[in-house]
């Protein structure tokens, strides 16, 4: 469009264009705003926490002797198999697809989660909620959960479990606890540091969109709105369209009028605007539109008040340019004056209405096109600071711990931001604040400033600032009647100052101050900026506090997880020599000596002697050493561990040199000790010895690494105790070890010299005594004689031997007469006799004689003898009384079984002659007999001729008594063989029902005569027996005999079958049956029930005893039930097959 | 010719009961007072059988029957041990010497002759 003229649709998009830039602005400054809350802490600690959940389970499930273990993490939902140990791979896989789960009860990780609460279960196998199978496929037991909390919310349990049932022990409950609180560390660690990586990730796409920005204002700030070529298409239109001969256009500040742009100006009066802006009377045309802001139309300039006043401006206007007609028309924005539009002619003719109307648009596109290029203006500057604000961001997130840099940025960034000349940041130490950075501060002035403290008061900026805690503007520091801090003004040469309080939340951390050296107050826009970079201050300073607590906390952690971990490995060098105290007096001088970097630490111990001696140490320098063997250790003030002695109490000096009461020894190498700790070991109260180390520098111990050797302490005093306990133990152990030899010497062996030879070595090995000796006393001669010795040369014992030691002149006498130990502490000191003599001359002085008292009085004495003079302590009295019982013991019991040994000796020769002659009689006696029976059966069978009747019967009798007596002599036969050992059975095959039959046939006659049923009930298909026939035989034939004997009326019945591999056979009888007490001895030898009836119904009384021993080789048994007046009945139980062994031979 | 059986005993007494019982019963008896005498008489008299006790003076019961049977020809001819001892083994040994069958004392006459009509096949 070449026209230039204003149009009212330009209008409308410059407005649009206004409310657009103005948009953008807003959210510039919005966005500026939110970057400066976005900092905060960052961790560097790249705790890989699974690793470190491994390393935790390995640990817990070794120091608790766990079979497994695992992390389980709790979402708040779901509780996570997490970090595991020693499970095989089949139970992970079922774990694996277990979870994650809900917690639930029928999981120990569940119930502690559920309870927040350590859960147990001593037997898996045996818990109802259990699931059983998976603890039978995991092949635990017992298992323990330790919940994990955060802020009082469970976040998971550690498990571990063990192959056997039953519960855990409390240290090892207390030990998970402690790895479940190193987990929850390491969550901790973990989350903080994941917060900061995240927070950093938000920060760099916070600059990321700030850059962006930029870059579209940089686009938009590169083509301006520029406001000349405006102006002066403005007024020349103007010009032309009112046909004036010049004009201009002004702008107004509040005071004058500046020409903005002059147009056909004559040369004189152009020369008086270009000289400066110009303050005009009320009167003028300029006065009258300052003061109406309207447009001002004067028709004739030399007609009106201003003339005729002589106003200068209006001279000038009428004489220099020649102007007559004059037209101004105000620029106004929001009804305030910013300029006018001033068109003249240089005759007298006035401004038509429609020319003022034109030119008042003029004046109104003016204002909008000014408006416009401010805002760019100010767009451009925002611009400015933004990029700076950027760059402050960047210096804070690329050095983000480095906080003088970024205090450094800071400062200059705000001093170049708000034109300032000089600014610094001080940050409170306590009451004062200290300079922490300056820019643009001299050398004399900044060394100054970073000498003096400000404190809160009203003569300084930064203490006005810190006492009111809110931004403070001083136009003109000298103006002001409170500021007193003359000194620095003269230095820096300031007179304008602002300062900010850095504030986080309600702390002041420190406070900003920028210096302006002219008198020109910050405006409200530089010190809303200043406000950004105050709480960009904040930010960093509280951004490094944050990672300095991390890196303190870490280090923390890592300290205290080394100390632990130097707690266990002492723990464990004492747990794997529970009997030494060396390794762990070692074990922990290396430990301490390495965690406290101490140059030499030593452990003296109480020793027997009342001094306390070098036990253990870890010192270099073998002068200092032998220094410290050499002086003797006593408990007093003027050492550090005669302090800690004395007081028992851990002791630290920080520097031996500079403690006044520190003397003798301790001075002496103080070039070689400056600092000391000395922990005393107390045990029961008392104390036992003390750890001491040393620095050779001063280097103050820190309260944790004492309280860490405190620690060391107690294991010390803990792995004396145990080794105290272990020696008593040991002790107690020989004694009884000694005991039970003698003991078992006494009960094995009978031979009498073994068991007294044990005893004397026993006693002397015990006692720690040089010989011993047992002299037995001899009551027929009233001597004593030597029996058994130990630690004796053979000379002297054959010396000993030959010595005719009468009971009344020696020690052994007197012991005897008084029935109790006699101690004889020198022999020099008693009177001369035979043994005293010889036992000087082998060089024992001390003596203690002990009586070997037996039932029957003193049998002779137990002897200890000694070279060293003195008492045997009462420990080994009291010993040496028991091994004298036992020798007594001994002595008897070897008498008694020496006559036992006799006894038996003759009993088996008569008990063998006895067997034989049963035998040999019994066989004579049958061979007589046999002759007999034969001639009474051959008379019988009428061999001899035809007998008379009345002889028959009498043959019978004789027959049948025979017959009786070659029962009793079978039956004395066996019984002999079986007390001999000699009877054996003959197997063979056989059938049970044959030996039924046979047994019937023989006592038929018999159950006749009694008129008495006989009844047999045999099994029809019984199998084969294996067995000795004729003794079964005899067997049935024994009990079938004694059915029919007892019986008078009634039956005898037989029966037979076969179950399970063997035969049953009973036989009952309707006799008057057996009282209960005696069914369990009738089978015993020279038994009947009532030995009134062996009378009346004959018998031995062997036969049962017979029957059952010949049942029992057969590997069956036999038995009896019966009811008074309900008859009998026996049975035995026989396995059809009899043990191949029963037959054998 | 009644057949003929060698009783060899060294008790008078059993010897005669067994006699006169056997002679009585239609039988020869030969008689032997010791093992040696036994086996001499075995063969020169060759018996139809033998009645041997076991314990025997000059060669006891066993020796004389592995003797005899060792004759050319007697294989068959049975031989009854008799003995006293009842114990164990003793009919072990006996069998184990060729003793065709084995009755200890005291023993029935009466169950004897029937052992010895089984034994030559005769009527009972």
């Amino acid at each position: 469009m070449s026209s230039h003229v204003p149009t009212p649709g330009v209008e409308r998009d410059l407005s649009a264009k206004v409310q657009e830039l103005e948009r953008e602005l807003t959210e510039a400054r919005q966005q500026q705003a939110a970057t400066a809350e976005i900092l905060r802490a960052i961790s560097r600690s790249q705790t890989d926490v699974q690793r470190v959940f491994d390393t935790i389970i390995t640990s817990a499930v070794e120091l608790c002797e766990a079979l497994q273990g695992a992390v389980y993490l709790y979402d708040g939902k779901l509780v996570h198999f997490g970090a595991h140990r020693n499970y095989s791979p089949e139970t992970i896989e079922v774990l694996e697809r277990m979870y994650p789960r809900p917690p639930l009860p029928d999981q120990v990780s569940g119930r502690a989660i559920l309870n927040r609460a350590i859960a147990q279960i001593e037997d898996s196998l045996a818990d109802p909620l259990y699931v059983r199978e998976l603890a039978l496929a995991g092949g635990w037991r017992s298992q323990l959960a330790v919940p994990m909390f955060r802020n009082g919310e469970p976040i998971g349990a550690i498990v571990i479990t063990r192959p056997e049932a039953g519960p855990f022990s409390a240290s090892h409950i207390e030990l998970l606890q402690t790895f479940a609180d190193q987990a929850v560390i390491a969550i901790e660690n973990t989350r903080l540091f994941e917060e900061v990586q995240a927070r950093t990730r938000e920060l760099t796409e916070a600059l990321e969109r700030q850059t962006a920005t930029s870059e579209v204002l940089g686009i938009i700030s590169s083509s301006p709105g520029e406001l000349k070529p405006v102006f002066e298409t403005m007024l020349a239109n103007a010009m032309r369209i009112c046909e004036a001969r010049f004009g201009h256009l002004l702008l107004y500040d509040g005071e004058a009028f500046h020409a903005a742009h002059l147009e056909g100006l004559p040369a004189a009066y152009r020369e008086l605007w270009e000289r400066g802006p110009i303050r005009p009377n009320p009167n003028t045309g300029l006065g009258r539109i300052v003061r109406t802001k309207r447009v001002v139309h004067i028709p004739d300039l030399t007609a009106d008040a201003a003339c005729s006043e002589r106003d200068p401006l209006r001279l000038a206007t009428v004489e220099l340019a020649g102007a007559r007609s004059f037209l101004s028309v105000p620029m106004l924005k929001e009804s305030q004056l910013v300029g006018a539009i001033v068109i003249y002619r240089q005759e007298i003719r006035p401004f038509t209405e429609k020319q003022i109307e034109l030119v008042t648009s003029f004046a109104n596109q003016a204002v909008i096109a000014i408006e416009n290029t401010r805002l760019l203006n100010e767009l451009r500057e925002s611009l400015q600071q933004q990029t700076a604000t950027s760059d402050v961001l960047k210096t804070i997130s690329r050095s983000a711990f480095d906080l003088q840099n970024v205090l450094d940025t800071l400062v200059e960034a705000a001093v170049r931001l708000c034109a300032a000349d000089s600014g610094l940041i001080r940050r409170r130490e306590g009451e004062g604040y200290e300079l922490a950075a300056t820019f643009g501060f001299s050398e004399e002035f900044k060394a100054d400033v970073t000498t003096q403290i400000v404190v809160p008061g009203r003569a300084s900026i930064v203490g006005r600032v810190a006492l009111e805690r809110k931004t403070v503007a001083v136009a003109d520091v000298l103006a002001d009647p409170e500021f007193d801090r003359h000194q620095w003004q003269k230095l820096g040469g300031f007179r304008s100052t602002v300062g900010l309080p850095l504030l986080r939340d309600e702390e002041l951390l420190g406070v900003l101050l920028l210096h302006r050296k002219e008198a020109r107050p910050f405006t409200y826009q530089q010190i809303s900026l200043l406000e950004t970079f105050a709480d960009q201050a904040v930010i960093a300073i509280e951004n490094t506090r944050l990672f300095e607590e991390v890196q303190a906390r870490t280090h923390e952690l890592q300290e205290s997880l080394e100390y632990q971990t130097a707690i266990f490995d002492v723990l464990s060098v004492i747990s794997k020599s529970p009997h030494a105290l060396q390794p762990v007096l070692d074990a922990i001088m290396t430990t301490a000596a390495r965690l406290c970097q101490s140059t030499q630490a030593h452990v003296r111990l109480l020793r027997e002697d009342g001094a306390f001696h070098i036990a253990a140490h870890r010192i270099h320098d073998p002068e200092l050493l032998e220094l410290l063997r050499t002086n003797p250790f006593r408990p007093s003030l003027d050492s550090v561990a005669g302090r800690a002695a004395l007081r028992g109490v851990p002791v630290h000096v920080p520097d031996v040199a500079a403690d006044p009461l520190i003397s003798g020894f301790q001075r002496s190498i103080s070039d070689r000790v400056r600092t000391a700790l000395s922990v005393p070991l107390k045990r029961n109260g008392v104390v036992v010895g003390l750890i001491s180390l040393w620095h050779d520098h001063v280097q103050p111990f820190t309260q944790r690494q004492i309280d860490l050797v405190a620690t060391f302490a107690d294991q010390a005093v803990i792995a004396i105790n145990n080794v105290g306990l272990f020696e008593e133990v040991q002790a107690r152990n020989r004694d009884l070890t000694a005991l039970g030899e003698v003991g078992r010497a006494v009960s094995s062996t009978l031979d009498l010299k073994i068991v007294l030879k044990t005893i004397v070595d026993r006693a002397v090995e015990l006692s720690g005594t040089d010989a011993g000796s047992i002299f037995y006393h001899r009551q027929e001669t009233d001597r004593f004689e030597l029996g058994e010795t130990s630690g004796l040369d053979e000379e002297v014992v054959a010396k000993f031997r030959k010595l005719d030691i009468a009971t009344g002149q020696t020690g052994l006498g007197e012991a005897i007469a008084d029935r109790q130990p006699l101690q004889l502490p020198d022999a020099m000191k008693r009177a001369s006799n035979p043994l005293r003599d010889a036992a000087l001359e082998a060089g024992l002085r001390a003596a203690l004689v002990v009586p070997l008292l037996g039932s029957e009085g003193a049998l002779g004495a137990l002897v200890l003898q000694r070279r060293r003079t003195g008492e045997f302590p009462p420990s080994v009295v009291s010993l040496m009384q028991t091994f004298a019982d036992q020798s007594a013991i001994a002595l008897e019991n070897a008498r008694l079984f020496d006559e036992i040994a006799r006894k038996s000796r003759e009993l088996e020769i008569a008990s063998q002659h006895r067997s034989q002659f049963v035998a040999n009689m019994s066989h004579e006696l049958r061979t007589p007999l046999a002759a007999m029976l034969g001639y009474a059966e051959l008379l019988q069978e009428g061999i001899y001729g035809a007998l008379p009747e009345k002889f028959l019967p009498i043959l019978m009798r004789i027959q049948s008594n025979g017959k009786h007596l070659l029962g009793l002599i079978n039956t004395v036969l066996d019984i002999s063989k079986i007390e001999a050992g000699q009877f054996k059975l003959n197997l063979g095959e056989y059938a049970l029902g044959n030996i039924v039959e046979t047994v019937m046939v023989a006592t038929e006659s018999l159950t006749a005569t009694k008129k008495l049923a006989f009844k047999t009930d045999v099994s029809k298909q019984l199998p084969y027996g294996l067995g000795d026939e004729q003794r079964l035989t005899q067997v049935l034939l024994n009990l079938v005999g004694n059915a029919i004997k007892f019986t008078d009326a009634g039956e005898v019945r037989i029966t037979a079958g076969a179950a399970n591999g063997h035969f049953t056979v009973s036989v009952s009888d309707t006799g008057p049956g057996i009282p209960p007490e005696e069914c369990e001895h009738i089978f015993e030898q020279f038994r009947q029930v009532d030995s009134s009836n062996t009378r009346a119904k004959g018998g031995t009384g062997l036969g049962l005893a017979i029957a059952r021993e010949i049942v029992r080789m057969h590997g069956g048994r036999i038995w009896v039930e019966s009811k008074l007046g309900h008859g009998s009945t026996f049975r035995m139980e026989l396995p059809v097959r009899a043990p191949i062994a029963a037959g054998a031979e | 010719m009644s057949k003929r059986i060698l009783v060899v005993e060294d008790q008078e007494d059993l010897r005669a009961i067994l006699r006169d019982y056997l002679a009585a019963s239609g039988y020869t008896v030969i008689e032997a007072v010791d093992g040696a005498q036994s086996v001499a008489k075995a063969a020169s008299e060759r018996p139809d059988l033998v009645l041997m006790d076991v314990q025997l003076p000059v060669l006891n019961g066993y020796e004389a029957t592995r003797q005899i049977k060792g004759l050319p020809g007697y294989t068959a001819i049975p031989i009854i041990a008799v003995s006293s001892f009842a114990m164990k083994g003793d009919e072990e040994k006996a069998r184990a010497a060729g003793c065709d069958h084995y009755v200890t004392k005291p023993y029935s006459p009466v169950q004897l002759l029937r052992i010895i009509r089984g034994f030559l096949g005769d009527q009972l």
